[in-house]
């Protein structure tokens, strides 16, 4: 069966990329510095509304416009670290908070659940966890298999 | 009541992997993801095996019975599509080879409204458009080539017998012009374009969220288009309103959709059942499961039943039971058109990995609507 392992693309002239995929996923990446500076400032709007008490605001905040594409690793860890912290803090009211969100939205935040998990010794499994069992009961385990499908990764 | 059930058919010979019945369903043509094709005919309240298609030598992926000129297509992974005739001395099956000039396993097949093509999916990137030449005696096939980039999955033909949608694993829904000088004539303008070369690209869409394209269907008019992709989400395209709607649903992806009139789709794949979406008031939504076995399994649950579990399995909740609550359990990959009209659908089937093949009626769809909102 060692023929099941060639890679038949790697002759094909004109095969389906990698690189080509994610353009057409996500289309231009814009320049690093304009992300990173743009995911500070967001993390800071999200600081003060986190202050004020507006968990529903802050969490909608956080989660919108993530950055997408590849050499983005600064502005997502960044950005990953801002949706936790309103996660961290709005735990209480989290099975009230995921029903009010659009359904773009609970996609974009089960994406950081599970980039969250992905990082156990940064972030608290366990208020990741009470916030996947919210988010599922409302947005189902299709929001779950978009995380899979979806090339736009956080 | 009772003619509102759903009729299983049930054959226990393995996964069903494509199924297509004969124009008066009285014949029925499965393949049991094998590369074997088996043609049962109905007797009585069941079905005998009649004829068995043998010349596919990888398994059968997709078959299509035309149901006026009487003619089966199959295709396979075996890179072939065969066209079958019945001889009428002999009373046989009788395969004849298409040229389909592809190098990867074929996927998907079905026949144009007017039997005079055929168009069948692939892996390598393109889809072959087959028509009959007088001339040389046999079928050929001409490629639609740009711009896919991967395996076609799926495909549907608009009323007009030009228009072809193609699911693909590209993460791309595109409607193409498979004109064909000499077989077609000049369609008349629609919503998709009013010129129409071969290879004309209509369209191309994506829900956003990618997903390999399973299933893709027109509209009764052929005005609309419906696809379904593995982000768990159908997405309706309208050019004439220039509206792309995506429904997000909460269950595991769809594989196949079937529109039952310009207002309501019916789709089904992962979750073992039918759901219903509907449109109203322009807005797209996710209506209800059609499967009410749901429903049964869940008033069942009394004491005695309890009593009576603990009794027969030592267990006092269902949560261990393996059986799901719809009728059919695995993966539901084909749904198709049984009775009706194309704009009023009636009856639909449904076939899947569990190797249960279901009639469905919609006359109870408005009876499960009304239970729903009490």
């Amino acid at each position: 069966m060692a023929f099941r392992k060639i890679d038949i693309d790697a002759l094909e002239e004109d095969a389906f990329r990698q690189e080509e995929l994610d353009f057409q996923e996500i289309g231009e990446v814009p320049p690093q510095q304009e992300v990173e500076a743009q995911v500070n400032n967001r993390a800071q709007e999200v600081r003060i509304l986190l202050q004020r008490g507006d968990a529903a605001g802050a969490l909608s905040t956080s989660l919108q416009n993530p950055p997408y594409g590849s050499g983005l690793e600064t502005a997502k860890a960044r950005n990953t670290q801002t949706v936790m912290e309103v996660l961290t803090y709005a735990l209480k009211s989290a099975d009230q908070l995921v029903k009010n969100l659009s359904s773009e939205e609970q996609d974009v935040l089960m994406k950081y659940l599970y980039a969250g998990m992905a990082a156990p010794e940064q972030n608290n499994s366990g208020v990741l966890l009470t916030w996947h069992e919210k988010l599922t009961e409302v947005a189902g385990q299709g929001c779950i298999v978009r995380v899979i499908t979806d090339r736009r990764t956080v | 009541m009772s003619t509102d059930q759903p009729v299983i058919i049930e054959f226990n010979l393995g996964p069903i992997s494509c199924h297509a019945f004969n124009h008066d369903r009285t014949e029925l043509a499965v393949s049991f993801n094998t590369n074997v094709v088996s043609i049962f005919r109905k007797s009585g309240s069941g079905w005998t095996l009649a004829w068995t298609l043998e010349e596919h030598d990888k398994p059968v992926t997709s078959v299509d019975w035309a149901p006026k000129s009487n003619r089966i297509v199959t295709c396979s992974q075996d890179r072939n599509a065969y066209v079958w005739t019945l001889d009428q001395a002999s009373q046989q099956w009788k395969p004849t080879l298409v040229l389909l000039r592809i190098n990867r396993a074929a996927t998907f097949t079905r026949w144009s409204p007017e039997e005079d093509k055929f168009a069948v999916a692939s892996g390598s990137r393109c889809i072959s458009v087959c028509y009959f030449e007088e001339d040389n005696d046999w079928w050929v096939g001409k490629h639609i080539k740009k711009p896919i980039r991967s395996t076609v999955l799926s495909l549907d033909w608009h009323p007009n017998n030009v228009l072809l949608a193609a699911g693909c694993a590209d993460m791309k829904a595109r409607v193409f012009s498979a004109f064909i000088k000499g077989v077609d004539k000049k369609p008349a303008p629609s919503p998709w374009g009013e010129k129409l070369p071969f290879n004309t690209v209509c369209g191309e869409f994506s829900s956003g969220t990618g997903g390999w394209i399973h299933g893709v269907a027109f509209s009764p008019s052929g005005d609309s288009l419906a696809f379904t992709g593995h982000d768990s989400s159908i997405t309706v395209v309208s050019p004439a309103t220039g509206s792309v709607q995506t429904i997000r649903a909460p269950y595991l992806p769809y594989v196949s959709v079937l529109w039952l009139n310009e207002n309501q789709i019916v789709a089904a794949g992962h979750d073992c059942a039918p759901h219903l979406f509907e449109n109203k008031g322009q807005q797209w939504a996710f209506s209800v499961s059609l499967d009410s076995a749901v429903k049964k399994a869940d008033v069942g649950f009394t004491a005695r039943d309890t009593f009576r579990r603990m009794d027969s399995r030592a267990q006092s909740t269902t949560s261990s039971d393996t059986e799901i609550h719809s009728h059919h359990q695995n993966t539901i990959n084909s749904i198709r058109f049984y009775a009706g009209s194309r704009e009023n659908l009636e009856q639909y089937t449904t076939s899947g990995v569990d190797g249960k093949l279901i009639i469905w009626n919609t006359s109870n769809i408005a009876n499960i609507l009304s239970n729903l909102r009490i």
